[in-house]
C-alpha cells in the first residue's frame, strides 16, 4: 500500500502540545509525519511549504491554535491568511490544494491531532504520490 | 398550491383515516398540499430499533429512495412510529457507509431493471440518505410557522384546556430525531398556543401509554393510560391530543377498560392535533370523523360553540 | 565541523517496546556531523545524566540531542546538565520519540524508521545551532489574583505576608466567594463563615493588599514579570470614600430583587450589600432594578443619606496596572437546575439546589437557620436528595466526578436531621466517594447512626403533584422502582467553571481543558501552573476541589509567585528574530505583523531592527520578511529547509 509522506510544522502551544496529549494518552494514528515544532504557526514561510512539497512530501500539515487562542495574539491569523494566498497559487505548481492542510487543534485535542493524522493519511493515500515535473526533471 | 411528498403509512390508510383526512383538509387551507406517494409499501414500524439491521432497513430505504429519485428532497409524515422507523432509517444509512452498501445491494437486486444494471451499473445510484423526513408537526413549526397557523383561525379555541400527549417515538432517541428535547418538550403546546387554546403541563406528558402492549398484556396498559389520563385530568384539561394512531388507540378506546378497573376514573376525549387544527381552520365539524372515537369529543366542542354550527361553521 | 552526540533514551520500555532504540542509535552514528551515539535505559536518571556529561567531555562533543520525551518535561534537564559539562544550553536539542512515536504506534519498524527521521530533523538544526545567552529581564514584584473566594484570597493573603503587593480584583462588590454562602463544613462542620470572616478582614486590612471589587478584568498584555493589565471597575453609584456603611439607604429602598447571594430564597433593594459580612461593607446599586434608572423618579437613597456619598452619575473608570504574575482564581458555578429538563427544567418550586439548601440551614440565611421549603414556608418531613444530577453523565451533561457532592449530601441530611428530628432524608447515590481526612468517618456515622436512607440508583424524574415534589428513582441494589413523593428535593448539581472563565481566559490566552475548567502545566508535577508562564491556578475553576484542597492549592500557587519574584532579574528565551543588515530593505512590513512593537525603524541606519526584550520568538516577522534579512535565532530559513529535508528522508 502507498504510505505518503507527511511534514508537519506543528505550533509549540497548541498542536505540538495536542500531539503530545495523544501519546500520554496513548492514541494510535498512523505514521506518515514527522513533526517540527515551531513556537508559533506564523513561522512557516510559504517557501517551507513549497520546499517540503519538492523534498518528496505528499502532504504538509500545518498545526495552530484555534482563533482567538494564539499565544502571539493573532499569529494563526496570519497563517491562514498565507495558506489562503498559497492555495491560490499550488494549482499552478501541479499541487493539489487538498494536500496542503491547515488545521486548528488545542493542547486539549490529542484525539483530534489523531483524527486529523489518520483522515489525511487516508486522504493521500486515495490521491497516491505527488508527482512533480520538476521532480521527476530531477531524476 | 406547493405540493409535498407525503407518506401516510398504514393506520392512516386504514383504522385512522380520520387522522389521514383532517391533515389533508387543515394543510389545504393554510396553503399546500400532502402529496400522497404514487407507491408506497409497510415502513416497518419498530424493527430500525432491533438487532439485525439489514433487512429490516430495505423496505424504508426503498421508499425514501423512491422519493429522491422522484426529484423530492422532503417527505411528511404524521404517524409518529412512520416518522421514527424513516427518520432513524435515513440516519442510519447516512452515518454507517457499511450498512448503507449493503441496503443499497438489495435494493438494487430488488429492481425491476436489475438485468440492465447487471451490465451497466452506472444506472444505478445508491441511496444515502439524501431525503429529509419531517413530522407534519415539525413542518407547520420549521417550515410553514405556527404564527401563519394563528393568522388563518376561522374558529377561536380559546377556552378549551388541551394536555399534550407526547408518547414515546416521536422525540426519541434525542440525538437521531432532534425534533425536541424529550424529557422537557415543547412542541405540541406551542401548538396549542398557536390555535388559541390553552395547554396544559401535566407530569405524565412524556410517559408511555403501553405502546404494543396492548396486545401483549393489556392491563399493563390500561394501568398506564389510568395514569395518564387522570395525571391529565387532575392538571385541569378538557382533552388530550395526540399525533400517534397508537396512542390514540390506547388512550381513546382503553377508557372502556379503565371505567370498569377504576371507579374514580372520569373519561377524558382524545383528538389528533390535526382534527383541532382542521376544526380551527374553519374545516365542517362532520369530516372529522369523531364518530369513530370512543369517548365523545361532542361536549368539550360544545363548551366553546362548535359542534352546535355556532362556532362560525363554513 | 561540529561533533554531535546523540543520546537515545528507552525510557524503560516505553519507548524500547515499540522503537528499536540500539537501531536508532546505529543510524544517528551515520548521519553528517554525528560523532557518537549511545542508547540508555533511563536517560533522565543521575546515571543517565552522568552518561551524558561525561561523552561530552570525553568525545569532544560540540552539542547533544537527546532522543526521549517531549522537549516540554525534560528539556531542562538535559540543557542544565549541558552546561555543567562545560557545553552552551543551546547546544542541546531535544527529538520527541515517545510522545510523538512511540507511544502513539504500534507497528515497531515503522516506529524505528520515524524515529530516525525525527532524529535525523533534529540532527540538522542542531549542526546550525548559535550557542546563545539568555536575555535578562526585569521583574514586577506585584501580584494580580483574579477572584476572591477563598482560594484568591488565601493566595493572596500568602503573597502579602511575604512583603509583597498584591492587587486582588473580585467581579462582586464583596469578597468571600461561594464559602461565604455554606452553613456548616463537612467533615468538622465548623461555621464557615466563622472561619472565613477573618480571612476577609485580614486580606480587607493588609497593607499589601489592594482590594478591587466590583472589578473585572479588560485586557491583559507583555509577558511573565511584566504584564500590563487594564482592570474596569464598575459604577457601584455609591461614593465608597465617603460611606460609612450604616445601611439606611438599604432600608429604606422600595426595589426588590430576589438575592443572588441566597440563591432567590430571598430579596434585597436594588442598593445592596450581598451578605452582612461583606467586606468591604459598602453597598452597591443594581442599575438594572434601581427605579430611578428605570423611571427617572425615586432617589429615595440620595435623600436619606446624610454623608451624601450617592452618587448616580458615576461611570466605570478604567485603571492600569503592571504586574509580575497572574493567579486565576474565578471559582465554580453550580450547573443550573433549569438545565435538567427531566427534573422539571426549574418549573418545580421545592427542588432547589446544593447551595440554596445551604442558605437554608445557614443561621444566617433567609429563614435563621430553620429547614422550611420555598413554596409554602412549611417544615418539609421528607426530603430527597439527588446526587450527581448532571455530573458522570457523559452523554447528555458532564461526564466528569464533582467531587465535593458526596460529602456535602451527607452533610446536609445530618444537619436536617439536626434540625428536624422526626425528619426523613434519603439520599440517592451513584457510588459514595469519600476520599478525604475524616471523610469515611463522617459518612459512616450519618449513614448508621443518623437513620439517612441511602438509595444506589438515579433517579429518572422529579415533578410537582399537588403540594408534594414525586420523584422517580430505581434502588439498583434491590432491583424495585422507587416513588417518593416528597415534600422538598435538593439536587447536588454539577460543579462547572464560572460562566465569565471562558471569556477571561480568552484575554489571558491561556488554556482550558475540555469541560472549561482551567488547565494546569502537568497534571501531577505542575498542577498549580499554566503552561503558559507566569499563570498560576488555584481553586475549583482549575477542577472541582473542597475548601481543604482549595486552600492549599492556592498556598502553592501563591508559593510559586513568591518565588518567582525572589529573583533578581528573569532569563527570556534568546531564540528571537535578528536583522541581516545588509539584506534589509526597509520595507517595514515586519512592523506591521509584530504584536509585541519589538521591530522598529531605525533613522540612522535605515533598517528595521528587533528590541531583543520585547521580542518574544514567534516567528511571524521572519515568515514575513520578502528578502530574507530577519532571521530567528537557532530556527533560521535555511535550519528549517534542511529539517525538511532530513524528515522525508532525503538527507
Amino acid at each position: 500500500m502507498f504510505e505518503p509522506k507527511i511534514v508537519c510544522f506543528l505550533c509549540k502551544w497548541c498542536t505540538s502540545a495536542g500531539a503530545d496529549l495523544a501519546g500520554t494518552s496513548r492514541l494510535k494514528y498512523r505514521p506518515n509525519g514527522v513533526n517540527i515544532r515551531f513556537m508559533c504557526s506564523s513561522r512557516v514561510d510559504p517557501e517551507h511549504i513549497l520546499w517540503a512539497f519538492h523534498e518528496g512530501a505528499d502532504g504538509v500539515l500545518i498545526g495552530g491554535c484555534h482563533p482567538g487562542d494564539c499565544h502571539y495574539e493573532d499569529g494563526n491569523y496570519k497563517t491562514q491568511a498565507r495558506v489562503s494566498l498559497l492555495n491560490r497559487l499550488l494549482d499552478d505548481f501541479g499541487i493539489d490544494t487538498r494536500r496542503l492542510r491547515l488545521e486548528w487543534i488545542s493542547a486539549a485535542e490529542g484525539a483530534k491531532f489523531a483524527n486529523v493524522m489518520n483522515d489525511f493519511t487516508e486522504e493521500l493515500r486515495s490521491k497516491g504520490p505527488l508527482k512533480l515535473a520538476v521532480r521527476e526533471m530531477a531524476k | 398550491m406547493a405540493k409535498i411528498a407525503y407518506y401516510p403509512g398504514c393506520a392512516l390508510n386504514e383504522r385512522s383515516s380520520h387522522l389521514d383526512r383532517s391533515a389533508r383538509d387543515a394543510t389545504v387551507r393554510l396553503g399546500f398540499e400532502l402529496d400522497e406517494l404514487d407507491t408506497w409499501t409497510c415502513c416497518g414500524a419498530v424493527p430500525p430499533v432491533s438487532e439485525e439491521r439489514v433487512m429490516n432497513l430495505v423496505a424504508p430505504s426503498r421508499i425514501l429512495k423512491d422519493v429522491r429519485d422522484s426529484g423530492r428532497d422532503i417527505l411528511i409524515t404524521i404517524c409518529d412510529f412512520c416518522y421514527n422507523t424513516l427518520k432513524r432509517t435515513n440516519f442510519i444509512i447516512k452515518s454507517d457507509e457499511i450498512t448503507r452498501k449493503r441496503v443499497n445491494a438489495f435494493l438494487a437486486d430488488d429492481t425491476p431493471e436489475r438485468d440492465y444494471l447487471e451490465k451497466d451499473d452506472s444506472l444505478w445510484e445508491d441511496y444515502a440518505g439524501e431525503v429529509n423526513v419531517i413530522h407534519l408537526m415539525e413542518y407547520l413549526r420549521d417550515e410553514l410557522g405556527y404564527e401563519k397557523i394563528t393568522e388563518s383561525l376561522k374558529r377561536s379555541l380559546k377556552g378549551l384546556k388541551i394536555a399534550p400527549y407526547y408518547g414515546c417515538v416521536m422525540l426519541r432517541p434525542q440525538n437521531e430525531i432532534q425534533l425536541d428535547n424529550p424529557e422537557n418538550p415543547s412542541i405540541i403546546e406551542d401548538f396549542i398556543t398557536a390555535l388559541d387554546a390553552k395547554p396544559v403541563k401535566y407530569p405524565y406528558r412524556t410517559e408511555c401509554c403501553g405502546s404494543y402492549l396492548s396486545v401483549s398484556s393489556p392491563d399493563a396498559s390500561t394501568r398506564l393510560c389510568y395514569r395518564i389520563l387522570t395525571s391529565a385530568r387532575n392538571s385541569g384539561a378538557d382533552a388530550v391530543v395526540v399525533s400517534c394512531p397508537l396512542c390514540f388507540y390506547n388512550l381513546d378506546s382503553r377508557q372502556k377498560a379503565i371505567t370498569e378497573a377504576y371507579s374514580d376514573f372520569k373519561p377524558v376525549p382524545i383528538f389528533y392535533f390535526t382534527q383541532l387544527l382542521s376544526v380551527a381552520l374553519g374545516v365542517e365539524y362532520g369530516r372529522q370523523g369523531f364518530e369513530k372515537h370512543y369517548v365523545d369529543v361532542t361536549p368539550v366542542l360544545d363548551k366553546i360553540g362548535i359542534s352546535t354550527g355556532k362556532g362560525g361553521e363554513e | 565541523m561540529k561533533r554531535i552526540g546523540v543520546f537515545v533514551c528507552h525510557c524503560g520500555i516505553n519507548i524500547a517496546e515499540t522503537v528499536d532504540v540500539k537501531r536508532v542509535a546505529e543510524e544517528s552514528m551515520k548521519m553528517d556531523g554525528v560523532a557518537y551515539a549511545q542508547d540508555y535505559i533511563y536517560m533522565c536518571s543521575e546515571p543517565g545524566q552522568t552518561l551524558v556529561r561525561e561523552k561530552i567531555v570525553e568525545e569532544k562533543l560540540d552539542a547533544i540531542i537527546i532522543a526521549a520525551c517531549s522537549p516540554n518535561l525534560h528539556e531542562s534537564t538535559f540543557r542544565a546538565a549541558a552546561e555543567e559539562a562545560g557545553l552552551n544550553p543551546w547546544q542541546c536539542e531535544i527529538a520527541n520519540i515517545r510522545e510523538q512515536c512511540s507511544w502513539v504506534h504500534s507497528d515497531r519498524e515503522k516506529a524505528t524508521s520515524k524515529a530516525i527521521h525525527i532524529v535525523a530533523t533534529i540532527v540538522q538544526k542542531t549542526r546550525l545551532n548559535e550557542s546563545l545567552e539568555p536575555i535578562p529581564v526585569s521583574i514586577t514584584k506585584k501580584a494580580l489574583v483574579i477572584g476572591g473566594g477563598i482560594a484568591g484570597i488565601q493566595a493572596s493573603l500568602d503573597i502579602a505576608d511575604s512583603g509583597y503587593k498584591v492587587i486582588l480584583v473580585e467581579k462582586d462588590s464583596s469578597i468571600g466567594g461561594h464559602m461565604a454562602q455554606l452553613s456548616e463544613t463537612f467533615p468538622t462542620l465548623d461555621c464557615s463563615q466563622c472561619i472565613l470572616t477573618p480571612k476577609m478582614v485580614a486580606a480587607g486590612k493588609h497593607p499589601n493588599i489592594e482590594l478591587m471589587t466590583y472589578s473585572e478584568i479588560e485586557e491583559v498584555s507583555g509577558y511573565v514579570g511584566n504584564f500590563k493589565v487594564k482592570i474596569r471597575r464598575k459604577a457601584s453609584f455609591v461614593d465608597w470614600s465617603k460611606c460609612n456603611g450604616c445601611g439606611l439607604c438599604m432600608e429604606k429602598c422600595p426595589a426588590k430583587v430576589s438575592s443572588a447571594f441566597d440563591r432567590e430564597l430571598a430579596t434585597h433593594g436594588a442598593i445592596y450589600v450581598p451578605f452582612p459580612q461583606a467586606v468591604p461593607n459598602k453597598p452597591v446599586i443594581d442599575k438594572d432594578s434601581c427605579i430611578y434608572f428605570k423611571t427617572g423618579k425615586c432617589r429615595l437613597c440620595e435623600k436619606v443619606c446624610e454623608i451624601g456619598a450617592i452618587n448616580f452619575e458615576q461611570e466605570d473608570q478604567f485603571v492600569e496596572e503592571e504586574v509580575g504574575a497572574i493567579i486565576v482564581a474565578t471559582g465554580f458555578e453550580t450547573l443550573p437546575v433549569a438545565d435538567l429538563a427531566e427534573y422539571g427544567a426549574g418549573d418545580v418550586p421545592d427542588l432547589i439546589d446544593g447551595l440554596a439548601f445551604e442558605r437554608l440551614l445557614s443561621a444566617s440565611g433567609p429563614t435563621v437557620g430553620e429547614v422550611r421549603r420555598p413554596s409554602d414556608g412549611k417544615v418539609p418531613k421528607e426530603i430527597v436528595f439527588v446526587q450527581c444530577a448532571g455530573s458522570r453523565d457523559p452523554e447528555r451533561y458532564k461526564p466528569y466526578c464533582s467531587k465535593i457532592c458526596c460529602m456535602y449530601t451527607t452533610k446536609h441530611a445530618l444537619l436536617y436531621k439536626h434540625r428536624v428530628h422526626d425528619g426523613q432524608p434519603y439520599i440517592f447515590y451513584i457510588d459514595i466517594r469519600t476520599g478525604g481526612k475524616g471523610y469515611e468517618e463522617f459518612y459512616h456515622n450519618a449513614e448508621e447512626e443518623e437513620n439517612i436512607i441511602y438509595l444506589r440508583g438515579k433517579v429518572a424524574k422529579i415533578f410537582r403533584d399537588g403540594d408534594k415534589t414525586v420523584v422517580w428513582g430505581t434502588d439498583t441494589l434491590t432491583g424495585r422502582n422507587i416513588e417518593i413523593a416528597a415534600d422538598l428535593v435538593v439536587l447536588a448539581t454539577a460543579v462547572v467553571p464560572k460562566d465569565s472563565t471562558a471569556e477571561l481566559v480568552k484575554k489571558l490566552r491561556i488554556q482550558t481543558g475540555p469541560n472549561g475548567f482551567l488547565a494546569e502545566a502537568h497534571p501531577k508535577l505542575r498542577p498549580v501552573e499554566s503552561i503558559n508562564s507566569g499563570f498560576f491556578l488555584a481553586g475549583a475553576a482549575q477542577g472541582p476541589k473542597d475548601i481543604p484542597e482549595t486552600v492549599a492549592q492556592a498556598s502553592g500557587a501563591a508559593c510559586k509567585v513568591i518565588s518567582l519574584f525572589s529573583r533578581d532579574h528573569l532569563e527570556q528565551d534568546p531564540a528571537v528574530a535578528w536583522v541581516d543588515e545588509d539584506l534589509c530593505g526597509s520595507c517595514r512590513i515586519c512592523i506591521s505583523v509584530c504584536p509585541y512593537d519589538a521591530r522598529e525603524y531605525d533613522e540612522e541606519k535605515e533598517i528595521v531592527i528587533v528590541n531583543e526584550a520585547l521580542c518574544e520568538g514567534c516567528g511571524s516577522c521572519v515568515a514575513a520578511c520578502a528578502c530574507g534579512a530577519t532571521q530567528q535565532r537557532n530556527l533560521s530559513d535555511s535550519q528549517i529547509k534542511s529539517m525538511v529535508t532530513a524528515s522525508l528522508g532525503g538527507v
